[in-house]
């Protein structure tokens, strides 16, 4: 789910970034910093989209940076248990297909397939069922539901499973081509 | 009396109990035979015996003192292994042994009967009334305590005697007694069952030991005596272990025979005979078993365990084995009966004595469950039936907040919290309405309960350690994610606890790690890539194979520890941790790290890779090493490539010359995507450096470039680093503030319309990022880069180059300020973050340092110069080179010019994006940069059309002819005769002089 928040940093700045552009020099190293990371929390931090404000900067001693803190708009995106995503196949194995919604991978284990379905190998390892109707492939987009997560530092591992009413495969590449 | 005893005792031995529980029916009889025989009358039958004892046997406890007590002896044993009461009974004898001064005066038969009717009315009454445990244990501790033996008691003393003659000693002992009577000063015998080779004699001294010991047979009389220490002398005669009562449906394991250490499931359970019926998978040779019905000659296997197998009906038929179906009487159920086995289902059924059979840390492990579910295809694990499993649970398995489910009783699956552990009751609180909170459940009619998505640990069995994901939940099994193997594992959910951590289970096994080289017996050689409790899976040192072992611990030689390097194809070192491509075989295309390295085999990691914990292993002969040491093959024409390398002809550091690569494959793509619009491909394959996020220094591979994202695959990490679209975004954004800076619109952040992409730039982005990594030169890049733009494109905005310069770290920052006293041009001044770009005008500053170049362009630096594109780089990079600054010393071979041109008649790699790399002899340079390649190494191909960051020069080899493309000695034909690290050494065809040349202005002349 994506929220809209406001969310606050302590930035560290170079004294040669300081002069009239101060601000922007901020604003571009909070960007650059914060943007795509992950704030245990909150989840990915995907844009920043404005700053609230930005407090006095300190000067460090000894290093003689500027530690400012900065109050900034973000739009956050956290996958939470429960919910349902669309994503994209990114690779089948034998054991389950990893998906990605974004910037966040989702491993679907092949026991939370639907029952029918059977993991075929060979050059595009793919999930099919019986009567080959269905066919789970990468590239493949797949509606499918999030029913656990680990949060990390770095990380958010996410499992899901289409075993249930209303998931499963909404477009098929290979159908297409 | 010796003698006949002795006999008997030929099969009444440990042997004989060990031999096999199917014997332990005719064994009875002669024990009991034997007994009443020898007028000891020791009735093994626990509960008999006790109660005939005192009227039948008034005879000999009248007489002699030792006989009572070695009948008790005899009897507790017995109670203690095969009868629920041993406990109290135990204790019992206990008190009673030490308490024996009591009547040791010895005054007369009547008055000792009288106490000893008084002695054992008394308690047996007790039992009698309340058949309970807690009934017989009136005693306090207190009194308990003062009925151990003090110093004042009589003394236990071990004795030795043969092994398997324990009993016979006793025997023979109070034989002795009776016949000796009141000179016999020892008062008890014991042997105990579960003692070997001793037996316990209980005397006031030594000496009545020996002298009650002398000419005893079996008694080694010249071995010492030991002395029981009185704290010890309890534990002689207690009985630690409970007994467990054998219910249907348990699992137990075989403690003798062939099945030893099998897992049984209890059928049928008969405790008057203290036997039980189990349910095994039968180990048999069939084979064997056919012989042996047809009289032919058994050939004795000895130590030959055939393999636990579900016993086929129609095999044994087949082999002309006799097999009768018959019903039993008392179930009704048809057993098949092979040679006087039965047989339902494939599984043996088996009597088998309550001794044989143990019944305590049963842990039937997840495997060996599902093979008995296996057999009985319908049939399922009753799960629910879990007491056995619980019966081993360790203490504090249930912690506060756990969740746990009720497995039995009225509240069978209700689900709650653990709120609080006493010693056998949980109490839960559960959210059901109605039910008063917290519930007071027994720990046994619990199991722990995990949701799908829990993040678990493994505590027990073989996956012990692993932690993971719950995918699903079956009843009380749990298929787990792993979070390491993203393999699934299944456990009990009894075995797991909650848990943050992430482990991938057992590392370490003795000295053996995970990922550790090892030596086989057999002398073959693989990584370790799983560890567990019992098994080393072993991934073998086969090329091209995938060769899995699992191995024993002992099957390992030793850990190879050595360090040794490889040569990949192009004969680059490889060393461990570089990555490299496999290139040929059944792993072509995979790449990774080197983890091991032995006998030319290389052991990779490749993430992408599931199985096998990601190894593969390959030959290093079909390897190359990637993004390390100068792949020399396989070179990028790159006119302005010696200004990215301040020290030409030093070895070069391999990554600049990878960003360089990037860096022109970026330009290229801004270059096309002006015309063709299928820029963005260039891009892949490009060595990158990610500026920003949570990857930001990372470097690695474009795997993929799409609209808004771009994704790379990191080289010798295992972090997948994907950009995201935020990530180009950012990129995008970046520019933006560059360009904010100029026109200076503050309050652009604060404008969410701002936030989306400029689509105008969005064909830019791709370029930028390579861009970036001219951070590792960032002087000559950002000359460089405008100077580019402007020439081939004017119109192209100025941001790119400024992000050089804003992105430049304190390092580079650093440099260009060196720089700047040194350099004439005004270029320079906008070292000054900000101040430079403050100008509305940014082309300024390039065109400032761009344009009198341009003017000059046959400058004496570029005396051949064929396109404009190439040179124009050359430009700012000039500037350090300048005589006279302390910038760059180029090597003098070399000259002042570093550059390299195409030239016709030269061999060159053509890389179209999406296509595979073709050789192919360049027959014309354009003036754009671009030239017309013939493919084919002898040009016999078609002609295409390359643009000059699509060619590659073919590194030369030795004896070749070459063609010098780079240096003041550029356009002469020479012969390559020696290689010096990156220089080659040359001779001129002309002159027949000898150079040395870097190799990158060395080019491979096409055969004519």
């Amino acid at each position: 789910m994506f929220f809209h928040m406001v969310l606050e940093r302590n930035m560290q700045l170079h004294p040669r970034f300081f002069g009239r552009s101060l601000h922007e020099n901020l604003v571009s190293k909070l960007i650059k910093d914060v943007e795509g990371t992950i704030s245990g929390r909150h989840g990915f931090i995907v844009a920043v989209t404005g700053v609230e404000s930005i407090g006095k900067g300190l000067i460090r001693d000894g290093t003689s940076f500027v530690t400012f803190p900065v109050k900034y708009q973000c739009v956050v995106f956290r996958p939470f248990q429960g919910e349902v995503l669309e994503a994209v196949v990114t690779s089948v194995m034998q054991h389950g297909f990893f998906a990605e919604a974004g910037p966040l991978t989702i491993f679907v284990s092949n026991r939370r397939l639907p029952d029918d379905m059977e993991y075929q190998a060979g050059d595009i390892p793919s999930y099919t069922t019986s009567d080959g109707s269905v066919k789970i492939q990468k590239e493949c987009e797949v509606r499918l539901k999030i029913f656990g997560i680990r949060i990390d530092a770095t990380e958010i591992s996410c499992v899901g499973c289409i075993d249930e009413n209303f998931l499963g495969i909404i477009s098929d590449p290979g159908a297409v081509a | 009396m010796a003698h006949h005893s002795d006999s008997e005792d030929d099969d009444y031995s440990y042997e004989d109990d060990d031999d096999d529980s199917e014997f332990d029916e005719e064994e009875e009889e002669p024990r009991n035979s034997r007994k009443k025989r020898g007028r000891s009358n020791p009735d093994s039958a626990a509960a008999r015996g006790k109660k005939r004892k005192p009227s039948g046997s008034i005879f000999i406890e009248d007489d002699v003192i030792v006989d009572d007590d070695e009948e008790d002896d005899e009897d507790v044993e017995d109670g203690f292994i095969e009868h629920g009461e041993a406990d109290h009974r135990g204790e019992e004898v206990v008190h009673r042994q030490f308490h024996e001064p009591t009547f040791r005066s010895r005054v007369g038969a009547e008055e000792y009967l009288d106490f000893m009717q008084e002695k054992y009315s008394k308690p047996r009454a007790q039992y009698d009334d309340d058949d309970d445990y807690e009934g017989g244990e009136e005693l306090t501790a207190v009194d308990q305590q003062a009925l151990l033996p003090s110093v004042r008691d009589p003394k236990l003393w071990m004795v030795k005697c043969a092994i398997g003659r324990e009993r016979e000693v006793a025997v023979c002992l109070m034989q002795k007694a009776i016949d000796r009577g009141s000179n016999f000063k020892i008062r008890s015998v014991i042997a105990l069952d579960h003692l070997q080779n001793y037996i316990y004699v209980e005397a006031d001294m030594e000496a009545h030991v020996k002298e009650a010991i002398k000419g005893m047979r079996s008694i080694f009389a010249n071995h010492k005596i030991l002395l029981v220490p009185i704290r010890e002398m309890a534990d002689v005669l207690s009985v630690k272990s409970k007994t467990v009562e054998l219910a249907r449906d348990t699992w137990v394991r075989m403690k003798l025979g062939i099945y030893k250490g099998d897992l049984a499931q209890v059928v049928d359970v008969d405790d008057v005979r203290r036997k039980v019926t189990v349910k095994l998978i039968p180990r048999i040779d069939l084979q064997h078993l056919a012989d042996k019905q047809e009289g032919r000659p058994i050939v004795k296997k000895k130590a030959f365990v055939p393999p636990p197998r579900f016993m086929n009906v129609d095999e044994a038929r087949e082999l002309h084995i006799r097999v009768e179906r018959r019903r039993d009487r008392m179930t009704g159920d048809y057993f098949e009966n092979i040679d006087g086995l039965l047989f339902k289902d494939g599984f043996l059924y088996k009597q088998v004595s309550t001794k044989s059979i143990s019944t305590q840390n049963v842990t039937p492990t997840f495997d060996e469950l599902e093979r008995f579910k296996k057999a009985n295809e319908n049939g399922e694990i009753d799960f629910v039936d879990m007491s056995t499993l619980f019966a081993n649970r360790k203490k504090g398995h249930f912690m506060k907040g756990d969740e746990v489910i009720v497995i039995k009783g009225d509240l069978k699956n209700l689900k709650g919290w653990v709120e609080k552990v006493d010693e056998e009751n949980v109490l839960i609180r559960s959210d059901t309405k109605g039910l008063h909170n917290p519930l007071a459940v027994n720990e046994k009619e619990l199991c722990k309960y995990f949701e799908p998505g829990n993040h678990v640990k493994v505590v027990c069995g073989t996956n012990e350690g692993a932690t993971g994901m719950v995918v699903k939940v079956e009843q009380h099994v749990l298929s787990i994610l792993s979070d390491t193997t993203k393999q699934h594992i299944r456990v009990f959910a009894d075995h797991v606890v909650k848990s943050a951590e992430v482990t991938n289970g057992v590392t370490k096994m003795g000295e053996y790690e995970l990922h550790d080289l090892v030596l086989l017996s057999n002398l073959s050689f693989g990584v370790i890539i799983k560890l567990d409790n019992e098994a080393i899976q072993i991934l073998k040192g086969v090329p091209g194979r995938t060769e899995l072992v699992i191995v024993k611990h002992g099957e390992i030689k030793y850990k190879i520890e050595k360090r040794i390097n490889a040569k990949d194809r192009n004969k680059n070192v490889i060393t461990v941790k570089d990555v490299v491509r496999v290139i040929d075989g059944p792993n072509k295309g995979k790449q990774g790290p080197v983890v091991q390295i032995y006998k030319g085999v290389l052991f990779l990691h490749d993430r992408h890779n599931v199985e096998n914990a990601g190894f593969l292993c390959a030959k290093c002969s079909s390897c190359v090493l990637v993004g390390g040491s100068n792949s020399a093959a396989d070179r990028i024409v790159d006119s302005f490539s010696r200004l990215g390398n301040p020290k030409p002809p030093a070895p070069v550091p391999p990554s600049p010359r990878r960003f360089q690569r990037a860096d022109s494959a970026g330009a290229g793509g801004r270059h096309w995507s002006g015309r063709g619009g299928r820029g963005h491909d260039l891009l892949v394959g490009a060595y990158v450096k990610v500026r920003m996020g949570p990857f930001k220094g990372y470097r690695g591979r474009i795997l993929e470039v799409k609209e808004k994202t771009v994704r790379l695959e990191h080289e010798a990490r295992i972090v997948t680093g994907k950009l995201s679209p935020l990530h180009t975004l950012l990129v995008a954004r970046d520019a933006i503030a560059d360009v904010n800076e100029n026109v200076a619109t503050p309050s652009q952040y604060n404008m969410g319309s701002q936030t989306p992409l400029h689509p105008s730039r969005t064909p830019l982005h791709p370029c930028m990022t390579p861009m970036r990594d001219s951070g590792a030169t960032p002087i000559h890049n950002g000359m460089r880069t405008p100077m580019r733009d402007r020439a081939w494109n004017p119109y192209t905005p100025m941001s790119p180059p400024r992000d050089s310069w804003e992105d430049g770290n304190s390092g580079s920052w650093g440099t260009s300020l060196l720089y700047q006293p040194a350099s004439p041009m005004r270029t320079y001044d906008a070292a000054t973050p900000g101040s430079g770009w403050d100008s509305s005008t940014p082309g300024r500053n390039y065109s400032d340092a761009g344009t009198p170049r341009d003017a000059n362009a046959p400058s004496p630096y570029q005396p051949m110069t064929p396109n404009s594109a190439s040179y124009l780089p050359s430009t700012p990079g000039g500037q350090p080179m300048t005589p006279g600054t302390d910038l760059d010393v180029q090597s003098p071979d070399i000259g002042g010019d570093a550059e390299t041109w195409l030239m016709p008649g030269i061999l060159v790699n053509v890389h179209k994006a999406g296509e595979n790399i073709n050789v192919g002899v360049i027959r014309d340079v354009l003036p754009d940069g671009s030239c017309v390649v013939a493919l084919g190494d002898r040009g016999e191909g078609e002609t295409v059309m390359a643009v000059q960051n699509e060619v590659r020069l073919v590194c030369p080899r030795k004896n070749e002819r070459v063609k010098i493309v780079g240096g003041k000695h550029r356009g002469l034909l020479a012969k390559l005769i020696g290689l010096d690290g990156s220089d080659g050494i040359v001779k001129l065809d002309d002159t027949l002089d000898i150079k040395i040349l870097n190799l990158d202005s060395l080019a491979k002349l096409a055969h004519a």
